[in-house]
């Protein structure tokens, strides 16, 4: 007899329903690598299509399919059915984010927050294409290459109860990908940056929990880009001549 | 709709507005042992503020002077003791994380940055027990 596996999604219709409720599925466990966007898909396919969800690449890139599988943020298509069954699997949105339906979270707030770090290289005076290319070297490219990796699929943001306790704090995601752009050779960004990321609601909200280096499913490490950059802005202050570019 | 530095957009108004329960630290081990490394500091400032008061009793002479030696305080001063290595083992191991040095262009690994740490951690106790040994003589 073929395996089967109870999945728990959060429903929330915002025209009935006061609060999110779980609702019970009981769908085949047709193979070991089945993950629970599988999952998902097959309750939209086979048993209730007005099951709500964002994703998209199912490979682990595009970071759409951000979950809390069992109380844990992951990407759903990365969460494996065997490492639950025969448990039940429970799904609900993202935490410390509104939740517009059953599992779909309002991201603007996100949204807002990483578009006001730039995260994107800014030049004083653009260097003409015919000048040639921005030289780096391996060991420059080093300095940022590991928050580079950042996918923008808000699992930090779920799993930082700063965050959740405060949202104006400006989050993980965006420090790092800050972070990541300041360290880079050919970026000018670093005064833009500055008022945002080193204000009280940037990097010196964080308590260091560090729980979004745990859960970042890209091996980012923003509880480093963080502190990190609290040394930095700190030394910026204190040392003569510390606020250069 | 564009936002100043450190505020937050407003939740669109038919959406269900997720709040942190008050338990949330005790869900995971990770956030307990947080909150613990956090609740550390309060015994530990309570106990530097007595340490001040008996220094200011010292203050009249080694005559006048008896410390203060109930069993209370001792066990709230073990207690102390625990909670600030906790404390300092868990500073000094982040210590890696925290800082990015290079040595000859190439960056110093955290591991041995760690280790730094604790090894000035060790000397600064051998330091200071070795004048307070001595002077107190």
């Amino acid at each position: 007899m073929a395996k089967r596996i109870t999945i728990q999604a959060t429903r929330f219709d915002p025209e009935k329903d006061d609060k999110p409720r779980l609702q019970s599925y009981d769908i085949p466990f047709s193979d070991d690598s089945m993950v629970v966007l599988d999952a998902l898909n097959h309750i939209k396919a086979h048993v209730d299509g007005t099951l709500s969800y964002r994703w998209s690449c199912r490979m682990g890139i595009c970071g759409s399919c951000g979950m809390m599988i069992n109380g844990t943020p992951k990407l759903t298509c990365s969460a494996f059915l065997r490492d639950y069954w025969p448990q039940p699997v429970v799904v609900q949105p993202l935490n410390n984010f509104p939740i517009v339906r059953d599992l779909v979270i309002d991201m603007e707030d996100f949204m807002d927050k990483l578009k006001s770090v730039k995260p994107w290289i800014v030049r004083k005076q653009e260097i003409p294409l015919g000048a040639g290319e921005h030289v780096q070297t391996t060991s420059q490219i080093d300095d940022f290459k590991q928050f580079s990796q950042c996918i923008n699929c808000m699992l930090c943001y779920a799993a930082c109860p700063v965050y959740g306790l405060n949202n104006e704090f400006l989050g993980p995601a965006a420090i790092a990908l800050a972070r990541r752009y300041n360290l880079d050779s050919r970026d000018q960004g670093l005064k833009d940056r500055l008022p945002v990321i080193a204000e009280s609601e940037g990097v010196w909200e964080c308590s260091f929990v560090g729980e979004c280096s745990v859960v970042c499913p890209k091996g980012v490490d923003p509880a480093k880009a963080i502190q990190q950059t609290k040394l930095d802005t700190t030394m910026r202050f204190v040392l003569p001549y510390g606020n250069r570019e | 709709m564009s936002l100043r530095a450190g505020e937050a957009r407003p939740a669109l108004s038919n959406t269900y507005r997720w709040s942190m329960p008050a338990n949330w630290w005790t869900r995971k081990r990770h956030y307990f042992f947080y909150m613990l490394r956090e609740f550390t500091a309060l015994p530990l400032a309570l106990w530097l503020l007595w340490f001040l008061v008996e220094i200011k009793r010292a203050g009249g002479g080694p005559a006048a002077y008896a410390p203060h030696g109930s069993a209370l305080f001792v066990a709230f001063s073990v207690v102390c003791f625990v909670f600030a290595l906790y404390h300092s083992i868990t500073f000094l191991s982040l210590a890696g994380v925290i800082i990015h040095v290079k040595l000859l262009g190439r960056p110093v690994p955290s591991r041995l940055i760690v280790l730094s740490q604790f090894g000035l951690w060790a000397l600064a106790s051998l330091v200071i027990g070795f004048v307070l040994i001595w002077f107190g003589r």
